[in-house]
């Protein structure tokens, strides 16, 4: 990303290694580490490395990441759905399944890192040699400037340029005087070491936005390191965990065991868990429920009610909103999810089973899919569930009909029924989900709200229905360095997108044809000439009232214009392509 | 007024009145620019065309903010929820900074035709994609929507405008090429090619500052028939098969999500052709405006400093989406399609400017990355929209 050659003038050249190489294999070595390093400090290699990079956050973005939808990837290489079992192979083997977390993507992440760095070391080192030593040039011909105004007045030419000094300083440029040194027409500055005369100046030179432009953009990519740096700590630092709690059940204590997905870093240890207790007294959800409104069926609240209780402390209510997550003693809790918890109680010969709120999950449809799992009967008792929240009776048939609408006015559970082996701990399986491999259907059927139903020598029944709300709670303490990284890496930029480096010459002659004053205000910049052509008629007029009210004339006319540079107010922008570095001698 | 005739006025302001308002000032303008090569009398009548089409343009700019208040009126909400207002607003935006910018700080107004041109074509694709006002989802119903969407927003406008100056840049220089090719290969001893050369050297600038012509009719004519020939000259430069397959191609990386995301094959496939269709009649009619262009140096100081501009206002949305996403998500960065989109665009044009401040790259190789910057644009704001929708699905209502 960085420039490995900034602006001509910016940078004197880098110097070369001024060690030999040692002989022998060593010396292979070593020039093979030099051949590298050369490599990465090329523009064009961090150029590559970044595209490489971009490609595969493509395939990322194109391929299901396992990380974010392990489920679609399992289907992916079972070759359910997808491109099929053999290409799902070769992706795994190329990771990626997984892009965020390969090899390959941290290696080109590592490449870039260490590109921008072989980038940056000679331009930070030229850039502070720069600061300390440049002075704008004193010249000889001020004709050939970009932008160039004469004005006349009765000043003297010391007096002019005295003014000019201290309107200079005044716009913080950096100011240098002196006589007009024939060796120093060369231009360049860091040969120009006139020494300071106590000599009348017979020139005002000044530059100004050197430090701020190749300055600004070193912040810009050194804020990558910041940002690199809080990610890694972020990642080794962070916890998330994400749990579902049912209104007026108990919820849950932060501690490790109590998630259903957990996600600690590297470094965060379970004794880093505060132990506060979270209830969800209630969970309010509402709809745009009149289906010809605008926006029909859109929900317009999501909100819980929650109490927390600290180790130590009295219990407090909190509210949960979407955009308003709570801070629990330095945790996030994010409300992410939500969904019906109907009651399910299960008897088998008269002996109660399951009892319990289950939590299912929408579906595309607007069913509530969840399971039940009742090991404790013999043979197990499984449950598939899908709850409807809105299914009315037809007025025909006294049928039920499943809407897809989300509001509990007529809820609808539909299970069906499996015995054998539930196969818990044996094998993988989420919590809405029942792995049917060992088990045997038994019909199914529909229960309303309050009802019961008897199939076979099972019992189930459907008791009361309740909401329940999905939370996370997470504790990332690299964000505040993270936002650190962010603030550089914006003003970095915009310091490196506006400031723009420029030259700029006063030199006041005594005319002996009229015995008045002739000023010359000439400049040019290396970056942004259509800016710099404003800021040079604005400082020419600055100065001439500068000049006007320093040494207001006894008699005489009031400094005026000559034939100048174009007005840029009032004429086209003249030709010059735009942020060109000028170079010119 | 009721919520319904609210509904019916916001669509009416927009389609048809803001778009023909801003066809209308784009004719005017374009009209304006072929006069500047004209004699005294069609000078000044380019000169009150250019008035019409400014008054136009901003009559089109008020029907346009009306349009967006008078939704907000009907949903009761900013209109920054979906797709089509998102388009809707990047137009806006793009006009509104375009002509700003080329009116009052370039003073370039003769390109603002093209800038609405531009304007006009993206309000006709935010009516592919119309939905009617309604109200927010929860998780939208806070001060960071404006933020977030509304930079980013207003960098697509931006990016856009950018776009137009790219490809009229490369349009242009194309044909000045090709035109010293030719001249180069007649060889000095033609007159006809010498008189060409001359007409280049006294309108380095293009007809921005016409020269006053001479004094005698008989000059005049001739003259006048030496830039008729430059002009076509220009034109010819730039093969109309190639760029209109080119175009069609190059808008086809993009508008194939019109045709995959439609149920029916025919409704897909008709929506492609029109979008590529229309992009190359407005190529075509590009081409004929070539000889009108400012210098290819100010199209590309043009193109750099919008895309700059614009750059800047991407990152910060970006900053801002990932801020909003950790307080309503709960995580600041997911490669969800929508940050992976902003990514890459985010690297597209971080490519652009590399290029142009470190390796001097400008001119056509800088022009051809921002032009793929912003297919880059384009093409991750539909996928992520269209194709592969993740968490920001609340777009496609
Ligand atoms: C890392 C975080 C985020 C990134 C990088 C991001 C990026 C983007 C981008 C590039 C756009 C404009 C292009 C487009 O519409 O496709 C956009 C639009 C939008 N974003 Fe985000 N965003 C982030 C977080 C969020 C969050 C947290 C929300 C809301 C909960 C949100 C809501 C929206 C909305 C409503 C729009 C405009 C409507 C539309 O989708 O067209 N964004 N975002």
């Amino acid at each position: 990303m960085g420039a490995s050659a900034p602006p001509p003038q910016a940078n004197p050249p880098v110097r070369g290694s001024r060690r030999p190489a040692p002989a022998g294999p060593l010396g292979f070595v070593w020039s093979s580490v030099v051949m590298g390093w050369r490599w990465l400090t090329r523009m064009r290699t961090a150029l590559y490395l970044l595209g490489a990079l971009a490609l595969m956050s493509v395939i990322g973005t194109l391929v299901p990441q396992e990380p974010n939808v392990p489920s679609t990837v399992l289907e992916w290489r079972e070759g359910e759905s997808g491109p099929g079992v053999l290409v799902s192979q070769l992706l795994d083997a190329f990771g990626a399944f997984d892009v965020y977390g390969s090899p390959l993507f941290n290696a080109l992440l590592l490449l870039l890192y260490l590109s921008l760095t072989a980038c940056l070391i000679p331009r930070i080192r030229a850039w502070i040699r720069l600061v300390r030593r440049s002075q704008p040039p004193l010249i000889r011909h001020l004709g050939r400037q970009d932008a160039s105004a004469d004005l006349v007045t009765d000043a003297t030419p010391d007096q002019v340029h005295a003014t000019a000094t201290q309107l200079l300083r005044r716009r913080r440029w950096r100011v240098r005087t002196g006589p007009i040194d024939p060796s120093a027409t060369a231009g360049d500055a860091a040969s120009a070491a006139t020494p300071a005369h106590a000599r009348k100046p017979d020139q005002v030179a000044a530059e100004k936005g050197l430090v701020s432009r190749e300055g600004g953009s070193l912040l810009f990519h050194l804020s990558f390191y910041v940002l690199l740096g809080a990610i890694v700590f972020g990642q080794l630092m962070t916890f998330e965990g994400q749990r579902g709690v049912v209104e007026g059940e108990p919820g849950f204590r932060d501690t490790a065991v109590s998630y259903w997905s957990y996600a600690p870093g590297r470094w965060f240890g379970e004794g880093d868990h505060a132990g506060w207790r979270l209830d969800l007294d209630e969970f309010h959800v509402d709809w745009v429920r009149d289906p010809m409104a605008a926006g029909a069926g859109q929900p317009t609240e999501f909100r819980s009610e929650v109490t927390i209780t600290p180790e130590e402390g009295e219990p407090y209510e909190a509210t949960i909103d979407s955009n308003r997550p709570i801070d629990v003693e330095g945790m996030q809790v994010t409300q992410l999810d939500w969904g019906y918890a109907p009651r399910v109680v299960v008897e088998v010969d008269g002996e109660v089973v399951h009892d319990g709120f289950i939590t299912p999950q929408v579906e595309d449809g607007g069913a509530y899919r969840g399971a039940v799992k009742a090991p404790a009967a013999d043979p197990d008792v499984g449950l598939e569930i899908f709850l409807y929240p809105f299914a009315p009776d037809d007025d025909e048939t006294g049928r039920p009909i499943p809407t897809g609408a989300p509001w509990d006015d007529a809820p609808m559970l539909l299970f069906r029924q499996w015995r054998g082996d539930l196969q818990l701990g044996a094998t993988q399986q989420t919590l809405n989900e029942l792995d049917t491999s060992a088990l045997e259907s038994e019909g199914g059927a529909y229960l309303r709200l309050g009802q019961r139903i008897e199939v076979g020598d099972v019992t189930i029944a459907f008791p009361e229905l309740r909401r329940w709300a999905g939370l996370q709670v997470s504790s990332r303490p690299a964000i505040p360095a993270l936002l650190g990284g962010a603030v550089l890496l914006v003003v970095g930029l915009v310091a490196s997108l506006y400031a723009y480096r420029r030259r700029l010459w006063v030199l006041a002659r005594h005319d002996e044809e009229t015995g008045r004053t002739v000023v010359t205000v000439a400049g040019r910049a290396f970056q942004r000439p259509e800016a710099f052509e404003v800021e040079h008629a604005e400082l020419f007029e600055e100065l001439s009232t500068a000049v006007e009210h320093d040494h207001r004339p006894g008699e005489g006319t009031p400094p005026g214009r000559q034939p100048g540079p174009p007005d840029p107010t009032d004429t086209p922008h003249p030709n010059t392509p735009d942020d060109h570095e000028v170079v010119r001698p | 007024m009721s919520q319904d005739q609210l509904v019916e006025l916001s669509r009416l302001l927009y389609s048809p009145t803001t778009l023909l308002l801003y066809l209308g000032a784009a004719f005017f303008y374009l009209y304006a620019l072929t006069t500047t090569v004209g004699r005294r009398e069609e000078r000044r009548r380019g000169r009150r065309a250019q008035l019409v089409g400014g008054v136009l343009a901003v009559i089109g700019i008020g029907t346009h903010v009306a349009h967006e208040i008078v939704r907000g009126l009907a949903q009761d909400r900013l209109p920054l929820g979906n797709m089509f207002e998102v388009t809707s607003l990047m137009a806006l935006v793009g006009v509104v900074t375009g002509l700003v910018y080329l009116q009052f700080v370039r003073r370039r107004p003769e390109l603002n035709g093209f800038v609405l041109l531009g304007g006009s074509l993206v309000l006709a694709l935010a009516l592919l994609m119309y939905a009617d006002p309604g109200p927010l989802m929860p998780i939208l119903d806070t001060w960071w929507r404006p933020f977030h969407v509304s930079l980013l927003v207003a960098a697509m406008g931006i990016f856009a405008a950018a776009f137009v100056f790219n490809a009229l840049y490369l349009l242009r220089d194309t044909a000045e090429r090709s035109v010293a090719a030719a001249t180069t290969a007649r060889s000095g001893g033609s007159t006809v090619g010498a008189a060409y050369i001359g007409d280049l050297e006294q309108r380095p600038d293009g007809p921005g500052d016409p020269t006053p012509h001479g004094e005698r009719p008989d000059d005049d004519e001739v003259e006048r028939e030496h830039a008729r020939a430059y002009r076509d000259e220009l034109r010819k430069g730039i093969p109309v098969l190639r760029l209109a397959v080119g175009t069609f191609l190059g808008t086809s990386l993009v508008s194939w999500v019109f045709w995959y995301s439609e149920a029916s094959t025919a409704a897909g496939v008709s929506r492609f052709l029109s979008v590529n269709l229309v992009m190359v009649a407005t190529a075509l009619l590009a081409r004929w405006f070539v000889p009108f262009l400012p210098a290819t140096a100010t199209l590309d100081g043009l193109a750099h400093r919008t895309i700059a501009f614009a750059f800047v206002l991407w990152t910060v949305g970006t900053i801002a989406g990932a801020m909003w996403a950790e307080i309503s998500w709960g995580r600041f960065w997911g490669w969800d399609p929508k940050e992976t989109g902003a990514f890459l665009t985010w690297i597209a044009y971080a490519g652009y400017l590399h290029a142009r401040a470190t390796r001097g790259v400008r001119g056509r190789r800088a022009a051809w990355i921002g032009i793929a910057a912003f297919v880059v644009l384009m093409g991750t704001y539909l996928i992520a929209n269209y194709v592969v929708v993740g968490l920001h699905s609340y777009a496609e209502l």
